[in-house]
């Protein structure tokens, strides 16, 4: 284990294990290349030896033509002799066609171990023809025939010899060529791995965050390339990091910025929170303060009115006895109705007035109790429009469509009626030159068991950026004509508290369509009957269309 | 119709009778080049009318029986198994050519295919040769060499002959006549040429340093000096005009056998040119 660990920090390094995969290489090219060498040098020696006994064996049967055929065994001994002196040479048999061994002789100082048999025919020139044949003019043929054998043993020692020395000559060269290569390829390596080790060094510096490091290798070769790239992108880097700082710091600016924006945003809550609690406060003591004297109001119209009504039989009398006469500048008979009337104005108003202050007074104070009354929204509109009966300007024509069986709400008129005024208000004060319509309708969507009143006008519209703060209190266009930036905030209220929603569509140029959608149960009597021209009782002073 | 029948049989025997009449029957022994231009020559000379039967196209040919019915006035044998057919018979006269082993008989003769001794005695004598070799079968040429004998003593050369019963002991007579000849005369003896001991001569030439007067052009390739050549073409002519005496009504028994008449020799020049003869052809 020790050993182990002790060795593969080397094995590890790319310049040994370069190194070993060439060394290993280079031995497995040399051990095929020797033996690729004795084996072809070996089958070479063989296949010359076989050569050169089929030659002797060639020559001897050729040589052994004539006194085979005439059966010359002197002769051919000595041939057969002559034969087995070649030293790889063992024995000599010549044989005839029946396999009767005419001569033979062997080679004594041989030691007889591995051979080669090598076997030769000897035949009769085919080419030679008979006397009668030639005499005739025939061709010669190619056909020879067979009269013999020639039978040679050879001597095969000599290659295992042979192959001994070769064997152990290859390994030698072999092995010094290797140690010759080997040294040659560590040479080499050192040189080539030394680039390497600089490329590597200079990665790992700056690839353990010093940036500002730099590979120092030179030449335009693939390393010198990749050291130049790798500098490069350590520079970019470099230059990277930097800019994140910088980011960095104005993002941390932005932030406080922002913080900074987000404080005065929760100021100007605390603000508003507390100009409404001052309103509350405000509203309340309002209340008080008109409550008195419109309880006074109230009380004198009451008097006003029975005192008339037990003046007038007197008045009528003193008329009769007496003729026309005129109070306070008017005739008698005219006065005789409108006192009446002005007297139940004046306890009519003080009422309203009483039912706003104690509206005031509610949302003040958060008083909700009358929102459960029920209410009829035509008689809402009637009422809102009554009551604005004397700030209608003849140059603005008001016409309703009031719709019929919409059922009763559950809600409070007075809130309603306000909501409704403020918008009628609105749109009276959205012509830029002080003409124009409003159109007033309300009906019933039996579908989503809504009651819908609209107020559209066709101003000047509603600027986009103005939109988006429609319902901020105080917020106002019309601040400088009176406007209290309350109107709309406190109709989203109302309308919000009586479980609907207040809708504003507009675009500059065309108009406005205030939708205020209110819940209400389905009507058990009817449909929808449209009011389109029929003129409000009230609304003496309009046109409608 | 008895009579219709015997008239068409008896037509019918009658057709070919026509083409039997001929004068002369050639029986050859096989189809052979040899054997063909030989007939060839033959025919310009004799212009008697011939037929032709070659012994190979028939699985067995009775020749008396042909000889009997058709009448030939001459039969020409060409080949050795076609002279022994025609010798068969008796009746009609035989001529013979390109036959190399005859035996005389009456009414027998032709053109043999053995040359003139006196021919190859002429060589040897350009070629200063006194002594010359001659291995021989006293069976098949022993009658060719007692003529020759003769001639050879009329042109002062001495034979030296080595007879032999079987080709194998071609070799062994050959060494024999180691250091004791001046030229080697090969006969177309085939017992002593044989296709196996043919090498042995121009062995024993080129050992001894004598030439080799040979009978055909196809030794001087293998070694041999100097070679006389028969024509078969002219033999047949030699034979076409014998015949036409035969014809003319000569007894055959009085015209004796000939030796081939054209005679062509060929020398190998390199061989000779070695053995230096070249000054003396």
């Amino acid at each position: 284990m020790r050993r182990k660990l002790r060795l593969s920090p080397y094995i590890k390094s790319f310049r040994v294990r370069l190194y070993l995969i060439f060394t290993g290489t280079i031995a497995l090219l040399t051990a095929a290349f020797v033996s690729f060498y004795v084996l072809t040098d070996m089958n070479s020696y063989r296949s010359t030896l076989e050569r050169e006994g089929k030659l002797l064996a060639a020559i001897l049967a050729q040589n052994a033509r004539l006194p085979l055929f005439a059966e010359n065994a002197e002769a051919l001994t000595a041939l057969a002799e002559g034969t087995a002196r070649y030293p790889s040479v063992l024995s000599v048999t010549i044989s005839n066609l029946n396999g009767v061994t005419v001569a033979e002789a062997r080679n004594e100082k041989v030691q007889r171990s591995e051979t080669i048999e090598m076997k030769v025919d000897i035949t009769s020139p085919g080419q030679v023809l008979s006397p009668e044949s030639v005499l005739l003019g025939h061709a010669a043929g190619d056909e020879q025939r067979v009269i013999g054998r020639v039978r040679l043993s050879l001597d095969t020692s000599g290659a295992r010899e042979r192959l001994t020395d070769l064997v152990a000559a290859s390994l030698a060269i072999g092995t010094l060529f290797w140690i010759f290569v080997s040294l040659l390829c560590y040479q080499i390596l050192k040189r080539v791995t030394s680039s390497f080790n600089l490329l590597t060094g200079g990665i790992e510096e700056i690839g353990s965050g010093k940036l500002s490091a730099r590979v120092d290798l030179d030449g335009d070769d693939e390393l010198g390339r990749a050291a130049n790239a790798i500098n490069a992108m350590a520079a970019s880097l470099e230059l990277r990091e930097l800019e994140n700082l910088a980011l960095q710091e104005e993002l941390l600016k932005a932030m406080r910025l922002e913080v900074q924006e987000e404080k005065k945003r929760v100021m100007a809550r605390l603000i508003q929170t507390n100009k409404m609690t001052s309103l509350g406060l405000l509203l309340s003591s309002m209340a008080h303060e008109i409550n008195n004297p419109n309880a006074s109001i109230r009380f004198s119209g009451h008097m006003i009115g029975k005192m008339w009504s037990d003046a007038v039989p007197l008045l009528d009398g003193v008329m009769q006895e007496e003729g026309h006469f005129y109070l306070g500048g008017v005739p008698y008979e005219k006065a005789r109705g409108a006192m009446a009337e002005n007297a139940a104005k004046i306890v009519e108003n003080s009422e309203r007035i009483a039912r706003v202050v104690q509206g005031l007074r509610d949302y003040g104070v958060g008083g909700g109790a009358h929102l459960r009354q029920k209410l009829e929204i035509n008689n809402a509109v009637s009422a809102a429009l009554s009551v604005l009966a004397c700030q209608i300007r003849r140059d603005v024509q008001l016409t309703t469509a009031l719709g019929t069986g919409i059922p009763a709400l559950i809600g409070s008129q007075q809130q309603v009626e306000q909501v409704l005024i403020n918008l009628i208000l609105n749109a009276m004060q959205s012509f830029a030159d002080g003409r124009g319509g409003v159109h007033l309708s309300t009906r019933y969507d039996s579908g989503s068991c809504e009651v819908i009143v609209e107020v559209q006008d066709n101003g000047v519209g509603i600027k986009p950026e103005t939109m988006d703060r429609l319902f901020e209190p105080f917020y106002s266009t019309k601040l400088d004509r009176g406007g209290s930036g309350l109107g709309l905030y406190i109709s989203q209220y109302i309308v919000a508290e009586h479980g609907g929603r207040l809708l504003l569509t507009s675009a500059p140029g065309k108009g406005t369509v205030a939708r205020v959608v209110l819940p209400a149960t389905p009507p058990s009597v009817g449909g929808v009957v449209s009011a389109k021209d029929v003129q409000h009782p009230s609304d003496a002073l309009h046109e409608v269309r | 119709m008895q009579f219709l029948r015997i008239l068409v049989i008896t037509l019918l025997l009658s057709a070919p009778l026509p083409a039997f009449a001929y004068d002369v029957l050639i029986l050859q022994s096989m189809h052979e080049k040899g054997y063909d231009e030989a007939f060839r020559g033959f025919k310009r000379e004799c212009r008697a009318s011939i037929r032709k039967l070659v012994l190979t196209d028939y699985v067995e040919a009775d020749i008396t029986r042909i000889t009997r019915e058709e009448h030939p006035k001459l039969i020409v044998a060409v080949g050795d198994h076609a002279l022994e057919l025609a010798q068969r018979q008796k009746t009609t006269p035989v001529l013979y050519m390109m036959a190399l082993n005859v035996r005389h008989r009456k009414g027998v003769t032709g053109i043999g295919m053995l040359l003139d001794p006196a021919r190859y005695f002429s060589v040897f004598d350009a070629l200063g040769a006194g002594k010359v070799g001659v291995i021989y079968d006293p069976a098949r040429s022993g009658a060719y060499l007692k003529r020759a004998h003769s001639a050879a003593n009329r042109n002062r050369i001495e034979l030296v002959l080595r007879e032999v019963h079987t080709a194998k002991e071609t070799p062994a007579m050959l060494e024999s006549l180691r250091g004791k000849i001046d030229a080697i005369w090969m006969l177309p003896d085939t017992t002593a040429v044989s296709p196996a001991s043919t090498e042995a001569y121009f062995l024993f030439s080129q050992g001894e340093r004598v030439p080799v007067v040979t009978f055909a052009d196809v030794y001087l390739s293998m070694g041999g000096a100097v070679a006389l050549t028969m024509d078969r073409h002219d033999i047949g002519k030699q034979l076409g005009e014998m015949a036409q005496k035969v014809l003319d009504g000569a007894d055959v028994d009085d015209l004796p056998a000939e030796f081939p008449r054209r005679v062509v020799t060929r020398a190998n020049d390199g061989v000779v040119r070695q053995l230096d003869l070249a000054g003396r052809l």
